[in-house]
């Protein structure tokens, strides 16, 4: 009897199907411990600083959008979250100053832009919260020449220098504030125009009030999302607060957090 | 049957031998693969801690990337490397058992014979190369389709240069002891001096490079055109370049016309 010849792609096709399973099942590997560790000692280590409204904040019961948003990766890691608070964090522009060690934090959150000067320190995981300066004024509005407009630069990490100049430029006449509690009472005498903020101390001026918030000057000051960072190389928890990010974000419980925090009000845009 | 299909069979024929001799043979398939574990497996994630930081704004390498996102485009042209010049082991076989003779007699030009050779060979190290693709969920890379397509595009080209510059070498090596050793002794420094297992820090100048590394370190990895090869996959993997990324596509794509053109006029020679 003659037998039938064998299909020479066969054997080809059964040769690379099977390198290609066993590669495909190497890839599931765990690349480091990092997940493993924070499940074994029961807890994520969150460091932040010790206040950073409306991120980081004093109040137990409001204890700041970025410090929910972490319980609640914990909660989905199955671990509990515990907050370290770093008053060095902030206190210097350059982050090396805050001398933030691996075993200190497995995340670093309050504030932390998702740059690419940040990724090449941490690995991040955006929140979904974009921050930049924005104009506060009775209507969305972009501080034109002549206008008086209060300023408060506050301790963020946002190019001061560049907002300097873009008002010099513009001929914009600016008032320097003690606090931003002072914007509204100013806003309502007719003293200013409006004020220049950081969007996060926007927020709680905005909820609530009458004002509208605007981008100031997009093109110029790109709003930066933020983030929260893990260090690099921690990649099997990275995955998994990834994930959990993910899962967060699509919850109702996080629309209703960025309502608890201000965070959902509307940021015009004027070009 | 028309002569350029006649031609073409005669192409494809070489092909396809190749092909199934590189794939029908399990024991070259794993040795292959075993490169990619070893060092994305064992030396990317032996080496992963000494290339974190342990305090925040203090790293080795300032670059947006894990070690292993880094290594992960490196060994891909590594794998591609080895089987495109290992792949002219082949054609010393062939000469060794008489069957170029064979070929060399037939009425197919010795140019579309060595096309049909070229063509195996650089298919065969593609395949290679995007095996190592399967490993990216371990490294961290996430690829959309656009830029899988691009890296394999990218891969043919480099292994269609490669396994030229293969061929022009087995014609300079009788036997299949001093090939493997004289290719080792290629392959690897090409592999080191590339870029691959070490970044040159993009946020510094060429004169801080040389302060970082010796002058004579620097000058090897910017005068290897595996260098260029490497930063036009990690550009397309992981959206990273260390060089202008239009350099990378003209060096692979010099690489490719120059080799094969030279491996041609030897191979008419011969």
């Amino acid at each position: 009897m003659k037998r039938r010849k064998r299909n020479p792609w066969l054997t080809v096709a059964i040769n690379l199907a099977l390198i290609a399973a066993g590669l495909t099942a190497l890839s599931f590997l765990p690349p480091d411990n990092s997940l493993a560790e924070v499940r074994r000692i029961g807890a994520l280590k969150l460091c932040v600083p010790s206040e950073y409204p409306v991120l980081v904040e004093k109040d137990l019961q409001k204890p700041g959008f970025d410090v929910e948003l972490a319980r609640k990766i914990a909660e989905e890691l199955g671990v509990r979250l515990v907050e370290n608070e770093m008053m060095s964090m902030g206190k210097d522009f350059n982050p090396r100053n805050w001398q933030l060690t691996r075993g200190q934090c497995n995340v670093i959150a309050g504030g932390l832009a998702d740059t690419e000067t940040t990724r090449s320190f941490l690995q991040t995981i955006p929140t979904g919260i974009e921050t930049g300066w924005v104009a506060v004024s009775k209507e969305p509005a972009t501080p034109q020449e002549g206008q008086v407009w209060a300023v408060w630069p506050g301790s963020s990490g946002l190019d001061r220098i560049a907002l300097s100049s873009w008002l010099r430029e513009r001929g914009i006449r600016p008032v320097l504030l003690q606090s931003p509690d002072q914007i509204v009472d100013l806003i309502e005498s007719g003293q200013i125009y409006g004020a220049i903020v950081e969007r996060l101390i926007a927020a709680p001026l905005v909820s609530g009030q009458a004002y509208a918030m605007t981008w100031l000057a997009p093109e110029t000051f790109t709003p930066v999302q933020l983030s929260q960072g893990l260090w690099k190389g921690d990649q099997t928890l990275y995955r998994a607060a990834k994930q959990a990010m993910e899962k967060i974000r699509a919850s109702d419980w996080y629309g209703e957090a960025k309502v608890r925090y201000g965070l959902d009000a509307p940021i015009a845009v004027i070009q | 049957m028309s002569e350029m299909a006649v031609l073409a069979r005669g192409v494809y024929g070489v092909w396809l031998r190749e092909i199934m001799r590189a794939t029908r043979d399990r024991g070259q398939l794993i040795g292959g693969v075993s490169r990619p574990l070893i060092w994305l497996l064992i030396l990317g994630v032996g080496l992963n801690p000494y290339f974190r930081g342990e305090v925040y704004g203090q790293v080795n390498y300032v670059i947006p990337f894990t070690y292993l996102q880094f290594l992960f485009p490196a060994v891909i042209v590594l794998n591609i490397m080895y089987t495109s010049i290992q792949f002219a082991v082949s054609v010393i076989w062939d000469r060794e058992f008489g069957f170029l003779r064979e070929v060399l007699v037939s009425p197919l030009p010795r140019s579309l014979i060595l096309l049909g050779k070229v063509l195996g060979g650089a298919t065969v190290a593609t395949m290679h190369g995007v095996l190592v693709l399967l490993l990216a969920r371990f490294a961290d890379v996430n690829m959309s389709v656009q830029q899988i397509v691009t890296a394999i595009g990218l891969m043919f080209v480099l292994s269609f240069g490669l396994t030229s510059f293969g061929i022009l070498l087995a014609a300079r090596v009788r036997s299949f002891e001093g090939f493997g050793v004289f290719s080792n002794t290629l392959i690897l420094p090409l592999y080191f001096t590339s870029s691959s297992v070490f970044p040159l820090d993009p946020s510094l100048s060429r004169t801080q490079a040389v302060m970082s590394y010796p002058e004579w370190l620097v000058f090897l990895v910017r005068a290897n055109p595996i260098t260029y090869a490497v930063d036009a996959l990690r550009g397309v993997l992981i959206n990273f370049n260390q060089l202008p990324p239009h350099i990378g596509l003209a060096v692979i794509a010099g690489m490719c016309v120059v080799f094969f053109v030279a491996a041609l006029v030897d191979f008419n020679r011969s």
